[in-house]
């Protein structure tokens, strides 16, 4: 894949998108104006109700023998006329009480029972709660009578010459914890997700519609295809054009529904206020990326499908819907972010960003949603660049889906760049759940020996044959030359120790001693292991199985791109994926760049287990001799690791063997050209 | 220049063509001729590396699709009915656009595309989009869009239909320019007094096979027929009508 081919479709896509005025207008003019429109007429319409309901005298019916004493509180506490007075209740008061308070005669009815007598005289409030006027009038007089009651009962209690308070044991009062701040982040919590999630939809629906069935009906996808490009560049550049439009209409209306939020709640009569921090909003975009990347991969794979932009409209309608009902989530009183619901793409996306808006998700969180929703769009992304390959679908011919699925159009021989992205996906998910599992029931020798074995070493081997790819070349099962050789000690030799240095140097970064401090009572001389175990399962184990599976399979995999840069800055991130902790990611891929460029020019997996054989095996035996480490940091081992390093590199450049086969590029089809 | 060694396309039990072959030299123009659904599109999408053979081979100025197909489009230039203009881009922004793709550096692109602008007369509208163009202003765009890239080969498909007859001579004349410059040209078209003008050689194609190819002399000869219509109608017409 060429990034400069890629940079012209995209820009072309994107210029020619933003020349279309339906997309623009759907995308960035209708949100931006319906949002802050709608809650600034609802706020509006809110505030100017309260204020009726304020300035109006409740219209009260009196049924029954209701103390007139009642009534009069009624009238001066509750402001309210008694409109209809009746000695005797209708024969179906509640039948009458509903016609009157329905032709707004009333707003509500107090009744009571003919004959009613006694020290405790019952009265019904009849009002309707579908009726905003009398339900808000009902709880008016509902005040008024309980303030009334408990009048009359410290005057009974006075004239019996016993203090008021006597009669109320409990003095019960309900009390919200929750500030208008927090009631605001919940309002807002429950709507902002849906419409989020709604918002990356529409935003990227006509874009992808439009350069995608919308191409195809113009006959334009046709004469790109006359150039000299793979489709994986036209898919690469279109979907980037989509995502970009996407994101940037995401980022403009995020902004816009904040201040309509804020002023929607300032109008609701629970005192809610709602306001969107910056941080808060950075937070919840960064939550949407990997919604954006799955649902633009969606809207490509399907939109493509489509013949024309009509038949795209009803190809994309289930993939909106589809997105409402994960987005509806957000409303279910009982929905939360688990172990289970971080799985399902899109929903764990609205119950993040729901947890995030209430203050109850932290980065641990993050990551996870972002690493399985990235692992979901990453297939949908293989979904769309695989439709891109399928003559049926970019010439229109009938049954499209019949290529895109078939068995003979999947079978192949080794793996592709996408394949490899696929594998990187599947296992991310497989070992994010699968070491949860281990987490809670095994010991931290069977948590290694499981992971390192099940997630990474066996599955690799599993993938290799599942698509055909020669152990030997996909893994380059090799030794290397003499000169790799040498290169191999005097990179193991300093490498190490300029990876010491690294990760002293990121300590200093606010959690990171913490993390090393767990690790170290996991993995160290404090935990569980031996000296003998720890090098086995610490630095043996994964020096073979992490280099199988990423300098075998994933590098393998994506140096069929053509492109050197890709498959190992690409190996290199997907390595440090898997290490979650923020400050392991950055260092693990930091050595997956060195280690990678290592594998391409030795031609050898040899070399890179050697190097992280000794990476892993000196942190364990550091760990154990405190001395030894200390005379490790001096400026004289530290700048002879340096040299040796810099000389292993050198001289790893071209020291392939001559004799393995030159690596060729992933085949495409519609004929496009393997250079 | 352009090869078609018994190219067959089959979808399934439909055989879209089959066991097509014909040649067209250097300074050569070649008429594909054929009734509606006669198998010319699918045969000169194969040609044009966009639709992959079931059999056969394709040769462009020595490229074939296997593993050669950027060079092979790379020496060709593609037009059909389906290969339209971007509606919201300038004939300008087209051509400078299908220049970068086949990765022409930029100062020789940009007077390329001058070149270009001037020879198809396309300075008036070259910056109006595409979509406001009428259909003979963009049928020359389209084909500058063909030429961007100075190939030595040239897929022409119904490239003067449709056109008012102005247009139509103006185009026939840059393809026989075209020709002068050493160009192969496989040119398909309805307008079969446009094939006896300007192709050297016809081929005829019926229901995905070769019926005959020569020159319009020897065509009309062996169907015994005086005009290319003729004999085109003699080959196929009943069949067509039937």
């Amino acid at each position: 894949m060429r990034p400069t081919i890629v940079f012209h479709i995209f820009r072309k896509d994107l210029i020619e998108t933003l020349r279309d005025r339906r997309t623009v207008v759907m995308a960035f003019v209708v949100p931006a104006l319906v949002y802050p429109l709608l809650f600034t007429l609802l706020g509006s319409v809110a505030t100017d109700k309260r204020g009726e309901l304020e300035r109006t005298r409740a219209r009260v019916a009196a049924w029954g023998p209701v103390p007139e004493a009642t009534l009069k509180a009624v009238e001066q506490q509750a402001r309210a006329d008694v409109v209809d007075r009746r000695d005797q209740p209708p024969a179906e008061p509640e039948a009458e009480a509903r016609r009157l308070v329905a032709s707004k005669r009333v707003h509500l009815v107090l009744l009571t029972p003919a004959g009613a007598t006694g020290p405790s005289i019952p009265i019904r409030v009849l009002a309707d709660s579908t009726d905003v006027d009398s339900d808000a009038m009902a709880r008016r007089v509902s005040r008024a009578l309980a303030d009334h009651d408990a009048e009359l009962l410290r005057q009974r209690m006075t004239a019996l010459g016993q203090d008021a308070a006597s009669a109320r044991p409990l003095d019960v009062r309900e009390e919200d914890l929750a500030d208008a701040a927090r009631r605001g982040a919940s309002f807002a919590a429950a709507l902002l997700p849906y419409l989020l999630l709604v918002l990356v939809a529409t935003s990227g629906f006509y874009a992808a519609l439009d350069l995608t069935a919308g191409e195809k009906e113009r006959g334009t996808l046709q004469t790109l295809l006359t150039a000299p490009v793979r489709s994986v560049e036209i898919v690469a550049g279109k979907y980037l054009a989509v995502l970009t439009l996407t994101l940037a209409a995401t980022v403009c209306n995020l902004g816009s529904i904040a201040l309509a939020l804020a002023r929607g709640t300032a109008a609701m009569e629970t005192g809610a206020r709602f306001s969107l921090g910056l941080s808060s909003a950075g937070a919840i975009f960064v939550t949407v990326i990997p919604a954006a990347l799955l649902i633009v991969a969606l809207l490509m794979a399907i939109g493509v499908l489509a013949r024309s932009y009509r038949e795209g409209q009803s190809y994309l309608m289930p993939i909106l819907l589809l997105v409402m009902l994960a987005g509806f989530a957000s409303f279910l009183p009982g929905a939360e972010l688990t172990p289970g619901s971080a799985l399902v793409p899109l929903l764990n996306v609205t119950l993040l960003v729901h947890d995030l808006l209430v203050g109850k998700a932290g980065g641990r969180q993050i990551f996870v949603v972002w690493a399985v929703s990235l692992a979901w769009a990453v297939l949908g992304i293989l979904l769309a660049a695989r439709v891109f390959q399928t003559e049926q679908v970019l010439l229109s011919g009938e049954k499209p889906w019949r290529d895109v699925f078939s068995p003979r159009a999947r079978s192949g021989r080794g793996l592709t760049p996408g394949n490899a992205l696929a594998f990187a996906a599947v296992l991310l998910v497989l070992t994010f759940y699968g070491s949860a599992l281990f987490e809670r029931r095994t010991s931290v020798a069977a948590l290694i020996l499981g992971s390192q074995l099940g997630f990474f070493l066996l599955p690799s081997l599993a993938w290799c044959r599942l698509f055909r790819a020669p152990l030997a070349e996909t893994l380059q099962l090799r030794w290397p030359s003499p000169r790799g050789w040498l290169a191999t000690v005097l990179l193991a030799a300093g490498g190490w120790s300029v990876g010491a240095v690294v990760w002293e140097q990121l300590l200093r970064f606010p959690g990171a001693r913490a993390y090393s401090d767990w690790l170290g009572e996991l993995l160290g001389k404090h935990g569980q292991l031996g000296l003998g175990a720890a090098l086995v399962l610490v630095a043996l184990l994964p020096a073979v199985a992490e280099e199988v599976t990423f300098r075998g399979v994933v590098l393998a995999g994506l140096r069929r791109s053509g492109s050197r840069w890709i498959a190992v800055v690409g190996s290199a991130l997907v390595f440090g994926l898997f290490h979650i902790n923020p400050y392991h990611v950055l260092a693990a891929s930091l050595i997956g760049l060195l280690l990678g460029w290592v594998a391409l020019e030795s031609g050898s997996i040899v070399p890179g287990v050697l190097i992280h054989l000794v990476n892993n095996g000196a942190q364990v035996l550091l760990d154990r001799m405190p001395g030894l480490a200390g005379q490790m940091r001096s400026s004289m081992a530290v700048a002879l690791a340096l040299a040796s390093t810099a000389a292993g590199a050198w001289l790893v450049r071209g020291s392939r063997r001559k004799d393995p086969e030159p690596v060729e590029p992933a085949p495409v089809s519609l004929a496009a050209p393997r250079t | 220049m352009i090869e078609a060694r018994g190219l067959s396309k089959r979808y399934g039990e439909v055989v879209a063509a089959s066991e097509v072959s014909f040649t067209v030299g250097r300074g050569e123009v070649v008429g594909l001729l054929g009734p509606n659904g006669a198998g010319k599109t699918t045969v000169l999408r194969m040609l044009a590396g966009v639709l992959t053979p079931t059999a056969g081979e394709v040769r462009i100025a020595g490229h074939g699709t296997e593993g050669e197909a950027f060079e092979l489009k790379r020496a060709l230039g593609f037009l059909t009915g389906d290969t339209a203009l971007y509606q919201r881009l300038t004939p300008r922004e087209v051509l400078r656009y299908f220049g970068r793709l086949h990765e022409i550096p930029e100062a020789a692109l940009a007077a390329r595309v001058e070149a270009l602008v001037a020879r198809f007369r396309l300075s008036e509208f070259a910056d109006r989009p595409c979509g406001k163009l009428s259909a003979g202003q963009k049928q020359r765009a389209n084909i500058a869009r063909a030429f961007v890239h100075d190939p030595p080969a040239l897929i022409l498909d119904e490239p003067t239909t449709a056109l008012d007859v102005v247009t139509g001579r103006f185009l026939l004349e840059a393809f026989r320019e075209a020709r002068a410059a050493g160009k192969a040209i496989l040119f398909s078209t309805h307008v079969l007094g446009d094939a006896e003008v300007l192709c050297d050689r016809v081929v005829l194609l019926h229901r995905g096979q070769v019926l005959d190819q020569g020159t319009v002399g020897e065509v009309c000869a062996r169907a015994g027929a005086r005009t290319l219509t003729d004999a085109f109608l003699a080959r196929v017409g009943d069949e067509v009508a039937a």
